[in-house]
């Protein structure tokens, strides 16, 4: 994201040459001259050249000190007693404890559980939503309108409400905190499936019909490319509920997992570990998001270059 | 696919058709007997139920307690939000790069891994559910924000300058109703989540509130305060959204007339 950012940047200083007023910069543009806030503006300078300049890095890196001033705020302040280090470790304390339960091999059994759960529910979210999604809106859209307010209704229901229902039907087992996952993601999946066939511009389907294709082509070849974006948003969205829901659940009631790790970590207040299990969740959830980005920009983004809409 | 649906008024029987169905299927499918029928209670005693929470004065008690909370921990995070996403959207672009991917990595945090942490920093007490809420609903209001006041069409605020308006009537005739979709996008989703972890932190650590109520029922085994409760829940939900839709429109109404 800071590659593009910087990229951005450096662009948006070719682009601008009027003397630093830049389109962006509707608010603050007349209070800065304008040298002074924009490396850009050295780039103008160089005759619009990406230059290797300190400059250059500088800006590069500029995204990364924001977070370089926390890990050495987190160190230090612990350590020199700004803030209590009983409730903040140094960062240096908490790698330590996940070296610690690494070695261990306990923090992979966790990481796995937590993810396989995760995994789990999601997959049989996606392979029960998006068929019934295209069925519902592909071929039967009456019955599509006349069910949505009770999808709606029930998409509302909180999941942690429900929690307890499922433990009492599943007790606290593996098939409960599925349950929930399956649940929390099974409704965006479904909205955004519908609301991606529905929003296929009708003009794609009436020139296809028009030249004699089928419905399997009709589906293969205009819904599914057609209503993909969408699909894929529900999916990151159900992906991170799912994520989400699942720590809160392996809170509850777990023997492993990450979220059973921050709760037992709590019980027995090694603190430390509690933000090892905070840190390692924080990088998995950006790696599933990740993860579905990409898969997205495999599937998707030559097809619509295909489908010039 | 527009041109096809005909609007239908909002009481319409055909719009509640398939709710009162699946009432109907509710009300009946315990009375099969089994399992559903101890652990499913349906509508009508579910209704008689709420109606001695209300009548014991129960229920309107936790109702108020649930709202407050989640109004307390919403209205300090806007209040923090807003004015800061004005300042990192308004383009002093190293302030921005500098500030954006801390507070990006801070948002990627899960809000239940933190719980423990709040509770040991805050106490078991009302201030730690208040400032998780407030931690949850401040991203993604500061991140609409920041995304709505990027989306200021330049021309506006040039023009309106050129003809020699005032900061302050250019921050709130200009400014302030452009960069107000995106704030009020982030309002919403702030409220829907800030809602929606309540539940869950009153059911952690409370003693008094809607997720309490569920909590509460489910460790004595009472079926019907259950699921009185989650209907509560998820009626009090919709209406939020609902409420936020129609403050939406009142507001923005002006946005309905502008080609995008």
């Amino acid at each position: 994201m800071s590659a593009t950012d910087s990229l951005e940047t450096i662009l948006n200083g070719l682009k601008n040459s009027d003397g630093g007023v830049r389109a962006d910069n509707p608010v603050a543009d007349r209070s800065l001259p304008a040298g002074k806030n924009s490396f850009a503006a050295k780039k103008e300078v160089a005759g619009g050249r990406v230059s290797f300049s300190l400059a250059g890095i500088n800006d590069f890196l500029l995204d990364y000190y924001g977070l370089a001033l926390l890990v050495l705020l987190w160190e230090l302040a612990p350590r020199l007693g700004w803030i209590d280090g009983q409730f903040f470790p140094p960062l240096s304390l908490v790698f330590q404890e996940a070296g610690k339960i690494t070695i261990t091999g306990e923090l992979l059994n966790h990481v796995v559980a937590s993810l396989q759960r995760t995994v789990q529910g999601l997959l049989v979210a996606i392979v029960l939503a998006v068929p019934a999604g295209f069925v519902l809106a592909g071929w039967f859209p009456r019955l599509t309108s006349f069910l949505s307010p009770l999808l709606k209704l029930l998409g509302q229901i909180n999941a942690f409400s429900l929690f307890p229902l499922f433990v009492l039907f599943f007790g606290i087992g593996e098939l409960a905190k599925f349950c929930i996952i399956f649940w929390s993601c099974l409704w965006p999946i479904l909205f955004t499936t519908i609301a991606g066939v529905k929003g296929v511009d009708p003009l794609l389907i009436k020139v296809s019909r028009s030249m004699g294709s089928g419905r399997l082509t009709l589906f293969a070849r205009v819904l599914l490319p057609g209503s993909l974006p969408s699909i894929f948003t529900g999916i990151r969205l159900g992906a991170t509920v799912a994520f989400l829901m699942l720590i809160a659940a392996e809170m509850i009631g777990a023997n492993f997992g990450l979220g059973y790790l921050i709760h037992y970590s709590n019980v027995n207040s090694v603190i430390p570990r509690i933000y090892v299990g905070v840190l390692v969740i924080a990088f998995l959830g950006m790696s599933i998001n990740y993860l579905v980005h990409w898969i997205e920009g495999r599937v998707v983004t030559w097809k619509q270059d295909l489908n010039v809409t | 696919m527009s041109s096809s649906v005909k609007k239908v008024p909002f009481w319409a029987v055909e719009r509640w058709l398939s709710v009162v169905l699946f009432l109907g299927v509710w009300e009946l499918a315990p009375r099969a007997g089994g399992l559903l029928e101890v652990f499913i209670a349906p509508p009508s005693v579910v209704v008689n139920v709420l109606l001695e929470m209300i009548r014991e004065d129960l229920l309107p008690g936790h109702v108020l307690v649930s709202l407050g909370r989640a109004a307390a921990g919403f209205v300090a995070a806007a209040l923090l939000a807003v004015p800061l996403g004005f300042l990192l959207g308004s383009g002093f672009r190293t302030f921005e790069r500098l500030v954006t991917p801390l507070l990006r990595f801070f948002a990627q945090l899960n809000p239940f891994s933190l719980f423990p942490l709040f509770i040991l920093i805050f106490g078991i007490g009302e201030l730690s559910k208040g400032t998780m809420i407030f931690w949850v609903c401040i991203w993604p209001i500061l991140f609409n924000t920041i995304n709505g006041v990027k989306e200021i069409d330049p021309l506006l605020v040039k023009s309106a300058r050129s003809m020699g308006t005032g900061i302050c009537t250019l921050f709130f005739r200009v400014i302030l109703p452009a960069a107000l979709p995106g704030i009020f996008t982030g309002l919403k989703m702030g409220a829907g989540t800030a809602f929606f972890m309540l539940i869950a932190a009153e059911m952690i650590g409370a003693s008094r509130g809607l997720g309490w109520l569920v909590w509460n029922a489910q460790t004595n085994f009472q079926m019907p305060q259950l699921f009185a409760a989650t209907v509560v829940i998820s009626v009090l939900g919709l209406i939020l959204q609902w409420l936020f839709v129609l403050i939406e429109g009142k507001l923005l109404g002006w946005r309905e007339n502008v080609v995008h």
